[in-house]
């Protein structure tokens, strides 16, 4: 028999992640019904989630490698597709996880079921994108004859990062967008502003020089810079990232637990602010 | 063992008014600077609810529109926090404020059986083991595979509900969720309810339809003002809410997004009028009133939505049930529409009447909308006006002035 007591007095700081838990057949099902509703009566259907990051790929590949002559040690391409990769994962799950509570209003306003669900839903519905931009770099590695490093074991903490990222920032923008609207402003903005403050499509270093010393550490306030840097040094490997990354690393952790926990404190709110 | 299913103590919401809608930015920065804080105006919901009710019972909340009932069924599914009291439920719980809930166009109807089963808090496994008698119960049958855009609004329902009334809680909480659907579906559902409640489950039933209160539930709670107003016997209850004066209402009007009704016709507002269409206030025996309905039919269908509007004794029973006589087959086009009804004088007997107000289409029967207890009206007689010297109480529903002839033989 469940027991369950509801009390005005006591707020527990953290999730129930047995609950949680409990609904993950609900993750699965509302991912994959964004999934199926992303491209419905659209024409060539699922070829635009190959036909935009190529695209994207290829202007800034024009942009930052050829008019502005960045040089990287592999082909400029395959730099970027490693970092865009990731970036276009982060940029999806930002973007949709702002307003995915407000869109979802009519269900949070008449059912249970813990809210949480819907960010995170959204950054399962992301690795697809992630899957085809890693599918485009695995073809151009082979075009280029160029073989993964040694360090690719390091690879899956990486990547694990850049989820975490995502689903951190993902996690505060829903929450804090239905307190302020104005974040359904800020988001895209965002996203913009991080495609060049990201090292994407020029390596950190590059930035580094650039930069006067006291700046560096703001540089890497930014999750997904040492994110970034990370993966691609496990992928082809190179010279080590600095200390710095370190930066990006602990901003990451401590999103995520700030993240759920303000979360968590405005859930029983929302059906009164929707 | 124990025996109880949920126990309520001293349960009480706050809404801050203004605080309701989204917040912004600008309140938040300019809070920082201003020492003094804005007097927040704020109104309790709900305030010192307490009661208990025991495994297996069904019970029925009844109150009226804004009284709290909806405030207390999303505290209780865990929609909303209360600001204070606390609440013990033993039991998984399942909750139906809405039917469709999560229900989305572009996906067929088996996808989304699937999506809204397990939104309700079923597992993917549970909504296979019940797929063929969901879609059975709905009578969709060859439709599953098609995008639920395509479905009538009737086959929408019927679709959702059924998803609904295959949830196998211990303990479960519905909403009025049978305010629109054809009759026919209609009883099927009130029946599955009944099922469910004779499985031993604990039920509670909000509802404005006393006879469907009075036909599934064993005890009632009464909620009045946000407050808990009695709680005992389903008939007893039932009887004291409808006799209660707060129950007078002799207009209502609806905002623009509120109006309810379906995707044909909406209803803009009801008013009790005299001879000259002026709102009344009081309704004597001695003189007739209108009913008046407006409306709008907001989407031309190939049907012909009439008003009609049903009485209710303050015990709960049928008085009668007027239709409008507009023409079968004729169509109405978009537009605004008011109808009204002449109640003569000296038919209704002095005493409290209920009015439900329903527009809907007779052939085939869709209901676009349907009002329970919109308006509750007293009717009132100055006994001086009698046309004869007898000044007590006349019994009955109705007191018709009949002709009468008398010879002497």
């Amino acid at each position: 028999m469940i027991k369950k007591i509801i009390d005005a007095k006591i707020h527990s700081v953290l999730p129930d992640f047995k609950e949680l838990f409990h609904y993950k057949d609900l993750f699965y099902t509302l991912a994959w019904r964004d999934f199926k509703v992303r491209y419905a009566q659209t024409t060539i259907g699922l070829l635009w989630a190959i036909v935009q990051p190529l695209i994207t790929l290829l202007i800034l590949s024009l942009v930052f490698g050829r008019f502005v002559g960045v040089k990287t040690e592999i082909p400029h391409l395959l730099f970027t597709v490693a970092g865009m990769s990731l970036w276009s994962y982060f940029a999806y799950v930002l973007t949709n996880s702002g307003n995915s509570i407000i869109s979802s209003q009519d269900m949070v306003k008449k059912i249970y079921f813990p809210r949480l669900i819907i960010p995170i839903s959204k950054a399962i519905v992301g690795f697809i994108d992630y899957g085809i931009a890693l599918l485009i770099m695995v073809i151009l590695m082979i075009y280029y004859g160029i073989g993964p490093s040694i360090n690719i074991i390091y690879a899956p903490f990486f990547i694990l990062m850049g989820i975490i990222a995502a689903l951190s920032v993902g996690i505060w923008l829903s929450a804090l967008t239905i307190r302020y609207r104005d974040f359904q402003h800020i988001v895209p903005f965002m996203v913009q502003i991080g495609l060049y403050i990201t090292p994407i499509a020029y390596p950190a270093e590059f930035a580094m020089q650039q930069l006067p010393k006291w700046a560096a550490p703001i540089f890497y306030l930014n999750p997904m810079a040492g994110v970034i840097q990370g993966f691609r040094w496990s992928v082809f490997g190179g010279a080590a990232p600095g200390n710095l990354i370190f930066v990006s690393l602990g901003c990451t952790i401590l999103l995520f637990i700030t993240g759920i926990i303000y979360f968590n404190k405005i859930e029983h709110k929302m059906a009164d602010f929707v | 063992m124990n025996t109880t299913a949920i126990k309520i103590e001293n349960l009480g919401k706050e809404y801050v008014l203004g605080q309701k809608k989204e917040g912004s930015l600008r309140d938040l920065l300019s809070s920082f600077f201003r020492s003094s804080k804005r007097e927040k105006s704020s109104f309790w919901a709900l305030k010192k609810v307490s009661f208990e009710v025991k495994k297996g019972e069904v019970v029925g909340i009844i109150g009226k529109n804004g009284a709290g009932k909806s405030t207390l069924l999303k505290i209780l599914s865990q929609i909303t926090k209360p600001t204070e009291g606390r609440i013990e439920i033993n039991g998984r719980v399942a909750s139906l404020l809405e039917v469709g809930t999560g229900f989305h166009p572009e996906l067929t109807g088996r996808e989304n059986v699937f999506l809204n089963g397990t939104i309700l808090g079923m597992t993917r496994k549970e909504v296979k083991a019940k797929f063929d008698e969901i879609v059975e119960f709905s009578g969709v049958g060859r439709f599953i595979d098609t995008p639920v855009k395509h479905y009538s609004s009737g086959m929408y329902v019927r679709l959702a509900f059924a998803v609904a009334a295959h949830l196998d809680p211990e303990i479960l909480i519905i909403d009025e969720v049978l305010a629109v659907g054809d009759a026919e579906f209609q009883k099927k559902c009130l029946g599955k309810m009944k099922d469910v409640a004779q499985q031993g489950r604990t039920v509670l039933f909000v509802s404005h339809n006393m006879n469907a209160v009075n036909s599934l539930c064993s005890s009632c709670v009464y909620i009045k003002d946000g407050e808990l107003e009695g709680q005992g016997g389903t008939g007893e209850i039932i009887s004291r809410y409808l006799n209660s004066t707060e129950l007078n209402t002799y207009n209502t009007s609806y905002d623009e997004n509120e109006m309810p009704g379906d995707e044909f016709v909406r209803v803009t507002s009801i008013d009790i009028v005299n001879k000259k269409l002026e709102a009344l206030k009081t309704i004597n025996i001695h003189e007739s009133f209108g009913i008046k309905v407006s409306y709008q039919v907001i989407k031309k269908g190939s049907f012909n939505p009439l008003v009609n509007i049903h009485f209710h004794t303050s015990k709960g029973e049928y008085a009668f049930v007027t239709t409008d006589n507009g023409k079968e087959g004729h169509v109405k086009s978009k537009g605004n529409y008011q109808s009204t009804v002449w109640v003569s004088k000296n038919l209704l007997n002095v005493g409290f009447y209920n009015i439900d107000v329903a527009i809907s289409t007779l052939t085939p029967v869709i209901v676009h909308a349907l009002l329970p207890s919109v308006l509750g009206v007293e009717v009132i007689e100055d006994v001086n006006l009698r046309d004869n010297d007898y000044k007590q109480e006349i019994p009955g529903v109705v007191r018709p002035k009949l002709n009468w002839e008398t010879i002497k033989i």
